[in-house]
């Protein structure tokens, strides 16, 4: 009986019922066989409002939105190009360097591709880099920075595994910290391959240039100090994180409201209205999936789950390769946030039990998501590279498949040398 | 229904629909307002509001069931989407139906037990910041769970009609 209703579960959720209302249907259907009250569901819906954490998810997705609708992409690529791209392999390195920095402030929502790419694009070309590569480059830089602050997926990682956490204290400020080293080490190993991939097509260098640098800066005055501070900030404990996002929004509100004036007051309602129906959905699934997961591990289920893994895995490494191998088939199909919010709670008790640090695995889990966005078939950055680049997705997939075998590599690096991780925070 | 009924009730729809998307943004500033005085009153004069963190709270709590709410108004929800993008037409209006149907369901279940934790609450009289009791913070889980599955009822409607269109009378 229970099996079939799991079943149709899974189907529904597969035939694109949307998944808050499979989790409460899971949920509610293992609390009625277990004969607790179903407002047990309510109660844990309620404790939403007990975790203080969670306003950064709402002011970091607004002034992401904001950042997103407004010139902010413009000026960030013309500084960093400014100041960077004298350098051998300089715009390709500019285009990681960025696309990093503003798919952390907007979140790897395909904004990305869209804002930056449709900058990125059209000026790697010019500059002399290959069609093919360029292409790949803006569709892999979609997902780059999801590790380095204020990137939600990450803050919502932390949120989960301290609510699910047995003793060991997993805190977001820790969680970005461990980050730093995985993000660069992408960074440079994509910068790498960019500058072995066109050793033969020789890319013109261009000179440095004082003026340009500083009508650059003057610029984007503005906007120079929020990363630094939102940085700073958290990585020096000044801030807690849901205060720097505070502080982040209602600076980025004043900036681009009122300084720059590039978003009107009957944009910023629509604003308003998409950036929180995107924060709705996901607090709506991480309520309601506090509920399955308390039902969960009442039922034992992690516990059972390791017995089972236990029966067929019994190192550390084999269960590493193939958390891998799974989380980037998960990624490919699913969107972040949700697979964070389903998946978090069913792995993170198995994986303590085989050794791995709940930060570490962190890093681990997002690091494989970031790949899933651009894995083909269905990996969603690349439909929206296509629809952007007007590009037929075969194309997509041909140009971005190198950069993919570099960032494999990074997480198999990240995966199996923990220290990188872990080294500023033990 | 006459044309002019039709127009009328659209009206009204329209103005709950901004309400609905006005209260969301008065929530969302007075959110971000509340957030960076509590941080000023902290860092500058070493005070701030007593009840002003559990406010916050509770805030984002009704910023995201409403938001949700909004979501619904067009199936906008997070769900996995795989299989259906390569069904063909009339199959997936059949699904859309189905699925629609079945969140409707699920959504009046919840509205129904989540109406009783908040009876219960009442009951016991908590208050939760000044001197608005819990249950009313508590309110807005039947609230938004009642309209997402009034949402969701008029969708499978819409869906409904779609699909008998294509049978031959």
């Amino acid at each position: 009986m229970i099996y079939l209703l799991i079943a149709i579960l899974i189907l529904f959720a597969l035939l694109g019922a949307p998944l808050f209302s499979i989790i409460i249907a899971a949920a509610m259907t293992g609390f009625y066989f277990g004969d607790i009250d179903l407002s047990v569901m309510a109660i844990e819906l309620y404790r939403i409002a007990d975790t203080p954490i969670l306003l950064a998810l709402p002011l970091f997705t607004f002034a992401g939105y904001i950042l997103g609708e407004s010139n902010t992409s413009d000026r960030l690529v013309r500084l960093t190009q400014a100041f960077f791209g004298w350098m051998p392999g300089g715009l390709a390195i500019v285009a990681f360097i960025v696309c990093a920095l503003f798919t952390a402030f907007t979140g790897a929502s395909g904004v990305t591709i869209v804002a930056m790419g449709a900058l990125l694009y059209p000026a790697l070309k010019q500059a002399g880099y290959k069609d093919k590569f360029s292409l790949g480059l803006v569709t892999t830089s979609g997902s780059l920075g999801l590790l380095l602050p204020p990137s939600l997926p990450l803050i919502l990682y932390g949120v989960i595994a301290q609510q699910m956490s047995s003793g060991v204290e997993i805190s977001i400020e820790k969680l970005f910290i461990a980050g730093i080293l995985p993000a660069i080490l992408m960074i440079i190993l994509l910068s790498l391959w960019s500058i072995w991939a066109n050793r033969k097509n020789r890319v013109p260098l261009i000179s440095f240039s004082l003026q340009k640098a500083l009508l650059a800066a003057r610029e984007a005055i503005w906007e120079i100090p929020l990363p630094i501070f939102v940085f700073t900030g958290i990585y020096s404990g000044f801030f807690a994180v849901s205060e720097a996002a505070a502080v982040t929004a209602m600076y980025v509100l004043i900036v681009e409201v009122f300084i720059y004036k590039e978003i009107r007051f009957s944009q910023l309602a629509s604003i308003i209205r998409e950036s929180m129906v995107m924060v709705g959905g996901i607090l709506l699934i991480l309520g309601v999936s506090l509920g399955l997961t308390n039902y969960l591990i009442d039922a034992e289920v992690p516990m059972k789950l390791f017995e089972l893994c236990q029966t067929y895995v019994t190192s550390k490494l084999v269960f590493l390769i193939l958390l891998n191998i799974f989380l980037l088939i998960l990624g490919a199909m699913l969107d972040i946030f949700s697979a964070i919010i389903i998946m978090v709670p069913l792995m993170l008790p198995v994986a303590l039990e085989y050794g791995v640090d709940p930060v570490h695995l962190g890093i681990i889990f997002l690091a494989n998501m970031q790949i899933g966005y651009f894995t083909p078939p269905v990996g969603m950055n690349l439909f929206i590279a296509g629809y952007r680049f007007n590009k037929p997705i075969m194309d997509i997939y041909k140009a971005t498949i190198p950069f993919m075998l570099v960032l494999l590599l990074a997480v198999l690096i990240i995966t199996y040398w923990p220290w990188l991780s872990l080294v500023f925070i033990s | 229904m006459t044309s002019k009924q039709t127009s009328f009730t659209q009206t009204i729809i329209t103005v709950l629909q901004k309400i609905e998307v006005g209260i969301l943004i008065g929530l969302l500033l007075s959110m971000i307002f509340m957030a960076v005085l509590q941080i000023v009153l902290r860092n500058l004069f070493d005070s701030g509001i007593l009840w002003g963190d559990a406010l916050i709270r509770i805030l984002v709590l009704w910023i995201g069931l409403i938001g949700a709410m909004v979501a619904s108004r067009n199936n906008h929800h997070i769900s996995i989407d795989v299989i259906s993008r390569f069904l063909p037409e009339r199959i997936k209006e059949l699904t859309n139906l189905i699925t629609a149907i079945f969140t409707s369901l699920v959504c009046a279940v919840m509205t129904y037990f989540s109406i009783g934790f908040v009876i219960m609450e009442k009951e016991d009289g908590l208050m939760a910041i000044a001197n608005i009791p819990v249950w009313v913070c508590e309110s807005i889980i039947p609230v938004s769970f009642a309209i997402i599955s009034l949402r969701y009822i008029i969708l499978s409607f819409t869906c409904l009609s779609k699909l008998l269109k294509h049978i031959p009378k």
